[in-house]
């Protein structure tokens, strides 16, 4: 597989020569979407220049990596024009990026070629600290550069019904988590709301709040738990808040329209997002066969579409996993037909006020679609782009999840010019 | 090859007495202008200038003309009439870390309750003295033919 993985590289069309076919897609962006294909690996002299006393180091994530490893390595990355690379650790014979350090400077290096000059996240204050119960506030919210990352629980009840999304690797990771470095199963209010309060402390650090976690499909009326525990915790976050609203996003099961409800008016929540992963009806069943059987995609879209009327246009978002749509034996066999498909998808949403955004599948080690080839770099710029003209022609936002608020969307990248 | 920036131009950047002006244009050409009392001296041959707002028509068009190439001018005028040009680009956006959380603590001691979104980074590559006379005698060395004849006339 490995051997396999490298040559797919390889024999493809060089990274100039994909750009040469789109002269107005923006050079750095096309570039994070091949760091994030690709992924990295930290030369030595990288390594050793990593200061965890100024650099964020890799904390506890609700996916896993493809190394299928926890190290204290960098975090992630950040370009010269602010964009946020997100990506993991790859072991070099994948043929990922490489990451140096040369006159005092990281830099990103591909073929032997210095590429770009690039910095590694901050590393906030607050991660040097312990809540009152004696847990390391890193464990409890991550950071991005300017964003805080509460992932409530790594625990999907599709996945204990081994029903969960093919691509996804939440479980085998949660485990890792656990067992190699002591992350909390489910996170406590209190702990939240204190970690928050301290991050706070740090002028200019952070725009946003981003909360997600597996589903919880229980309840009297389905998902009335995963709302009861956002809730809780929504509103513990809310006391460090005089405003009773503040920058935030939920990314989280298919609500109903009370359950919304309740979110919007019992807590600080602005905004909300529940991943469709895949924008084709046939592929949801066989990709998310857990989401299928409980709620459908028509429904799954239909619970969107409702979420504009509660939480207003440009606030709500559908994210997918780009590329999952070419996965094998059941997907796309072309990129060109599975482009149209999820574009055209993309637009009946964005007619309704609900964006869709992407991340760059990469194949993990810990899920079941770990064998799987994502598709070219081509066709995740023509997504990029297909997806943020989308927005751009319904006249719809995407402020909640932006390159700064989020960043791990070269799509909504893009919305910078918007 | 970066242009230097000699101490008299430093010292116009630096002083909260020059009128500074940042022109920058769209993806479509058109043109915008506009105060900017933050630029400064970056210290390293480098200007900074802080973005206020996301969505303003400068941070747009900085951050296309780091993305597609181009340049950007700044305007400067001296309480003492030194007046200067420099065109350069873009070459960096801090949006986090050490320079962008001190000149946010900084902006907000010193201008009350405001937000930053960004420090952009301007690598010089032209510095023009644009005072009058000098701009002139430019004129007058490299296109003599350029006069009213009543202007020489007995
Ligand atoms: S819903 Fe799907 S993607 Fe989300 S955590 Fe569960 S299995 Fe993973």
């Amino acid at each position: 597989m490995v051997a396999l993985l490298k040559e797919i590289y390889r024999a493809e069309p060089s990274f100039d020569e994909v750009l040469a076919k789109h002269p107005r897609f923006p050079r750095l962006i096309a570039r994070k979407i091949d760091v994030q294909r690709r992924g990295v690996h930290y030369t030595e002299a990288a390594e050793k220049a990593v200061d965890p006393a100024v650099h964020q180091l890799r904390s506890p994530y609700i996916f896993g990596s493809r190394d299928g490893e926890i190290k204290p390595l960098p975090e992630s990355l950040l370009l010269r024009d602010g964009t946020t690379i997100l990506v993991d650790p790859t072991p070099l014979d994948q043929n990922p990026y490489v990451v140096d350090y040369r006159e005092g400077r990281f830099v990103l290096v591909d073929g032997g070629e210095q590429l770009e000059e690039v910095d590694l996240w901050p590393k906030p204050v607050y991660y040097d600290k312990l809540t009152t119960s004696g847990l390391p506030m890193s464990h409890i919210v991550s950071a991005r550069p300017q964003r805080l990352n509460v992932f409530q629980s790594s625990f999907c009840y599709f996945w204990a019904d081994k029903e969960g999304c093919q691509f996804c690797d939440i479980v085998t990771h949660t485990k890792q988590q656990r067992e190699e470095i002591g992350v909390p199963n489910r996170l406590r209010p209190e702990d939240v709301k204190e970690t928050i309060a301290e991050a706070l402390k740090e002028p200019g650090r952070f725009t946003n709040l981003c909360l997600t976690a597996g589903s919880v499909t229980k309840g009297k009326e389905i998902f009335d738990l995963e709302v009861e525990f956002y809730i809780e915790l929504l509103q513990a976050i809310g006391e460090n808040f005089r405003t009773k609203k503040f920058p935030s996003q939920l990314i989280a099961s298919a609500f109903n329209e009370k359950q919304l409800a309740r979110l919007y008016n019992e807590t600080g929540l602005t905004s909300y997002t529940t991943d469709l992963e895949v924008l084709n009806e046939e592929l949801f069943g066989w990709i998310c066969p857990g989401k299928a059987r409980q709620v459908g995609y028509q429904g799954w879209k239909q619970r969107l579409v409702n979420a504009v009327d509660i939480f207003g246009r440009g606030n709500v978002g559908t994210g997918i996993v780009g590329g999952v749509e070419t996965a094998q034996p059941s997907g796309f066999k072309s990129e060109h037909d599975a482009l149209q498909s999820t574009l055209s998808e993309a637009d009946w949403l964005a007619a309704r006020g609900v964006t869709t955004v992407y991340i760059v599948w990469v194949p993990r080690p810990g899920s079941a679609f770990r064998d799987q080839k994502a598709p070219s770099l081509d066709y995740f710029i023509r997504l990029a782009q297909g997806l943020q003209d989308i927005r751009a022609s319904h006249g719809l936002k995407v402020d909640f999840d932006d390159y700064r608020r989020c960043g791990n969307h070269p799509d909504s990248d893009l919305a910078r010019l918007q | 090859m970066p242009a230097t920036l000699t101490p008299d131009v430093i010292a116009l950047l630096d002083s909260a007495e020059t009128v500074k002006v940042l022109a920058t244009v769209d993806a479509n050409g058109a043109p915008d202008a506009v105060e900017k009392p933050s630029l400064h001296h970056g210290g390293d041959g480098t200007i900074h200038v802080l973005e206020f707002l996301e969505t303003s028509a400068a941070n747009r068009n900085l951050t296309h003309t780091i993305w597609y190439g181009g340049s950007i001018s700044v305007a400067l005028h001296g309480a003492d009439g030194h007046r200067v040009q420099i065109k350069g680009r873009p070459v960096k956006l801090h949006i986090t870390g050490p320079l962008f959380q001190q000149h946010y603590v900084r902006a907000r001691e010193t201008l009350g309750d405001v937000d930053l979104a960004g420090v952009w980074v301007i690598e010089p590559d032209e510095v023009i003295d644009e005072r009058f006379e000098k701009v002139r005698a430019r004129e007058d060395a490299a296109h003599p033919d350029f006069i009213h004849l009543d202007r020489i006339a007995v």
